[in-house]
């Protein structure tokens, strides 16, 4: 058989007539090929069979991400691969969002995230923002350039999990400081899980200025993300059985 | 369970594709980008005359050889004893007449046959030392299990495109016989070109005769399948092992590389100038000589220069003055229009270090932009030569593969130009996700698979592993995943009896 027969066959493919096992596995394959339509057809198809929301967002798509996430960590996968594989888990979380949200399920978590005041540099904080939203987390971008009220406003409109800031420079990077001590002023710095990362941080700056954690590249940054938001899920919960 | 059809073909499809390893993608490199040249028309004609002065006036010696002093007093030389002086011109228009500009060197699968000269680039391993050092033993004499070895990661290595030839000394044979077993270990344990023995001539007699096992006896009478290294032992001296070899080789049609081999302030002076005219005089009159044993026997035009301290007497490496040397001689080797062969990764150092690893680089960078054809001492070098890294090894190939790349030129199709990918992007936002970088990110840049480019974090937590540590852990994996090419066993039958013969032919011998 040739190749293009190959290809024209496999282009044939009947999602639908998939047995539930064997959808996840090639829905796992299709975030992986970073396949939209593919997702976006086979979160429906899930649907149509009776799987709930959270079934589907678990074990096809943040499962799905998380294979893509080991392969992006050892160098199997380039950025623009990981980009599409996001992009495709983002068209099966749009169709499942407002039906989580309907189930009261606690999402997997909301993150604000901005570049700080005095910083334009934006393309390492938008991969973390979108490999984020890859692993099924909703995501608030502020832009660059953003003073500390940019910041307060967002979490007060947005009510997110955690507060990500991101600099480039040693001259702006000690403005995370400035946003984190109006977070201790206000009350409401034990609120927030923060995030902060950039090329000319490191831990101890992290730890230096009161953040929860310094992340040195976006597969860090969502391992990060989903420990601390697991760690807040399971502490509100004791507090309510409390 | 039926087998599930796949499209994209998921994560297994795209590790077993990432993880395989690199593929042979050229035989040889065919440069797409300029030469440098550092002297301009009048630089060059003066070395030139002056070379021409020192065949003329000066004279070089042909030592023990008489059958040599004959064949070149025939065609015209003053010989005096040992010591032949040329008429201007004479040996320019030996070589112009009949040797060739560029040449195939065929290796046992076609595939890997090189073409050497002209706008090509031929990469191969180092050649020559006693010493062997990796990581985990330190330094120590090498052995037959080295050669193999190294052998085994040439073939391995998509960054080279020839098998060498005394890539190291296997001190654990005897002298006399060892060229048997290192002959034979480029024939069946690799599929690339080679080079010759050429300590004695029935040594290099020996290698003409496996070859003719290998190829067939006509094949090679009419073609080249054998490289070898024939210096001059300068200042301005041709002996009698070299000539013998020399001979044999260009008798038999094979390529010869004659080459000068120079520590200036040593065997030649310490200026730039005069060692280009010694080198070039000496050069010129060991391919002229070939010529005269066989019109149209392929040549290759070699210098090795160095540099040295004149505080101890060592030579040096990846100094400036020896790269001013390879441009002016590549200059005259294309005037003249033979192949050229210098350049390396060579280096002082004794460990694969920093030193190692930038006085390579200058000296493999130069070289290419001085538009050498045949790169001898790519991988491997170490301590001036004494010494074959493993690791040293390794880390050239990543240079060499570099240089691959380099020489590609500048793609300037509409692909290339990408003015399609900036009217989708604009302004702001980022490349990496246009279509542009999706249909091109992973060929765009080269991509090393020995430096780490990962995030300190990554990096200490896997270990903090130096280049060298790297480049060991590379090395061993190559060696477990090395499988032999096939050959043809009747052929392989017949070189070992040929061997067996000979080498029961005549005793042991160490010197």
């Amino acid at each position: 058989m040739s190749e293009e027969e190959q290809f024209n066959e496999d282009e044939e493919l009947d999602l639908s007539t998939l047995p539930d096992d064997e959808l996840v596995q090639q829905m796992h394959d299709d975030l992986y090929d970073g396949l939209k339509e593919e997702i976006e057809e086979g979160t429906n198809i899930l649907l149509e069979r009776g799987w709930g929301a959270d079934k589907i967002l678990n074990d096809a798509l943040v499962e799905g991400m998380r294979i893509v996430g080991i392969d992006f960590r050892d160098g199997i996968l380039f950025v623009p691969e990981v980009l599409l594989a996001a992009n495709a888990m983002k068209g099966g979380m749009a169709i499942l969002r407002p039906l989580l949200a309907e189930t009261g399920a606690p999402p997997i978590g909301k993150m604000v995230i901005g570049t700080v005041k005095g910083d334009i540099h934006d393309i390492g904080k938008n991969l973390v923002g979108m490999m984020l939203e890859g692993a099924g987390f909703e995501v608030i971008d502020l832009g660059i350039n953003n003073p500390v009220e940019n910041y307060m406003d967002a979490l007060e409109e947005h009510k997110p999990d955690m507060l990500g800031m991101s600099a480039l420079l040693t001259t702006t990077m000690p403005y995370m400081k400035v946003v984190i001590d109006e977070l201790v002023n206000r009350g409401i710095r034990d609120d927030y899980i923060v995030l902060v990362g950039g090329a000319p941080l490191n831990e101890e700056f992290g730890k230096a200025i009161g953040a929860d954690a310094y992340c040195r590249d976006a597969a860090v940054a969502v391992e990060t993300a989903k420990a601390l938001v697991k760690e807040k899920r399971e502490k509100q919960a004791e507090g309510v059985a409390a | 369970m039926a087998e599930r059809k796949r499209r994209g073909g998921g994560r297994s499809a795209r590790q077993a594709e990432r993880q395989k390893p690199k593929s042979q993608t050229v035989p040889y490199i065919k440069r797409n980008i300029p030469v440098y040249n550092l002297l301009n028309e009048e630089g060059l004609s003066l070395i030139e005359n002056n070379a021409d002065t020192i065949l003329q006036e000066i004279g070089i010696d042909f030592r023990g050889d008489p059958e040599a002093l004959e064949i070149l007093k025939d065609a015209g030389a003053d010989v005096k004893e040992e010591r032949v002086r040329f008429p201007k011109g004479m040996c320019q228009s030996l070589i112009r007449d009949t040797a060739p500009k560029e040449f195939i060197q065929h290796a046992r699968n076609p595939e890997r046959n090189v073409v050497i000269g002209g706008e090509n680039l031929v990469l191969v391993p180092a050649y020559g030392s006693p010493f062997i050092r990796n990581v985990e033993e330190g330094r120590r004499y090498a052995t037959i299990e080295d050669f193999r070895n190294f052998v085994k990661l040439a073939y391995l290595s998509p960054e080279l495109h020839h098998s060498g030839g005394t890539i190291c000394e296997p001190v654990d044979l005897p002298v006399n016989k060892r060229h048997f077993d290192m002959v034979y270990t480029h024939m069946r344990y690799s599929d690339k070109p080679f080079m010759g023995s050429v300590t004695a001539p029935e040594r290099a007699e020996d290698t003409v005769e496996m070859a003719k096992i290998l190829f067939g006896a006509d094949f090679i009478d009419n073609n080249t399948v054998i490289t070898s290294l024939i210096n001059a032992n300068s200042p301005m001296v041709w002996d009698s092992t070299m000539l013998g070899a020399m001979k044999a080789y260009s008798r038999n049609n094979q390529a010869v590389v004659v080459s000068p081999f120079c520590i200036s302030g040593a065997m030649s002076p310490v200026t730039v100038a005069a060692t280009s005219s010694q080198l070039y005089a000496e050069a010129l009159s060991g391919m002229a000589f070939a010529q005269l044993v066989r019109p149209g026997a392929p040549v290759i035009f070699g210098t090795f220069s160095s540099s040295m301290s004149m505080q101890s007497g060592a030579p040096t490496f990846g100094t400036p003055e020896p790269q001013q040397v390879l441009y002016i001689v590549g200059a005259l080797a294309r005037r003249l229009g033979v192949p050229f062969r210098s350049g390396g990764g060579l280096c002082a150092s004794k460990i694969p270090d920093a030193q190692a690893a930038y006085e390579a680089a200058n000296t493999l960078q130069h070289a290419m932009l001085a538009g050498v054809n045949f790169m001898l001492h790519t991988a491997g070098w170490l301590e001036g030569g004494l010494a074959m890294g493993y690791e040293k090894f390794i880390m050239d190939l990543d240079q060499a593969g570099m240089i691959q790349a380099f020489c590609n030129g500048v793609d300037l199709t509409e692909n290339g130009l990408g003015l399609d990918a900036m009217r989708e992007i604009g302004p702001g936002s980022h490349f990496l996700g246009s279509a542009h970088t999706q249909a091109n990110f992973e060929t765009a840049f080269y991509r090393s698979e020995l430096s780490d480019n990962n995030s300190f974090e990554q990096w200490e937590a896997e270990g903090a592993l130096d280049m060298a540590q790297r480049a060991e852990k590379k090395w061993k994996s190559m060696l477990e995943s090395y499988e032999m090419p096939p050959i043809d066993p009747a052929k392989d039958e017949e070189l070992q009896e040929y061997m067996e013969r000979r080498k029961n032919s005549f005793p042991d011998q160490n010197y």
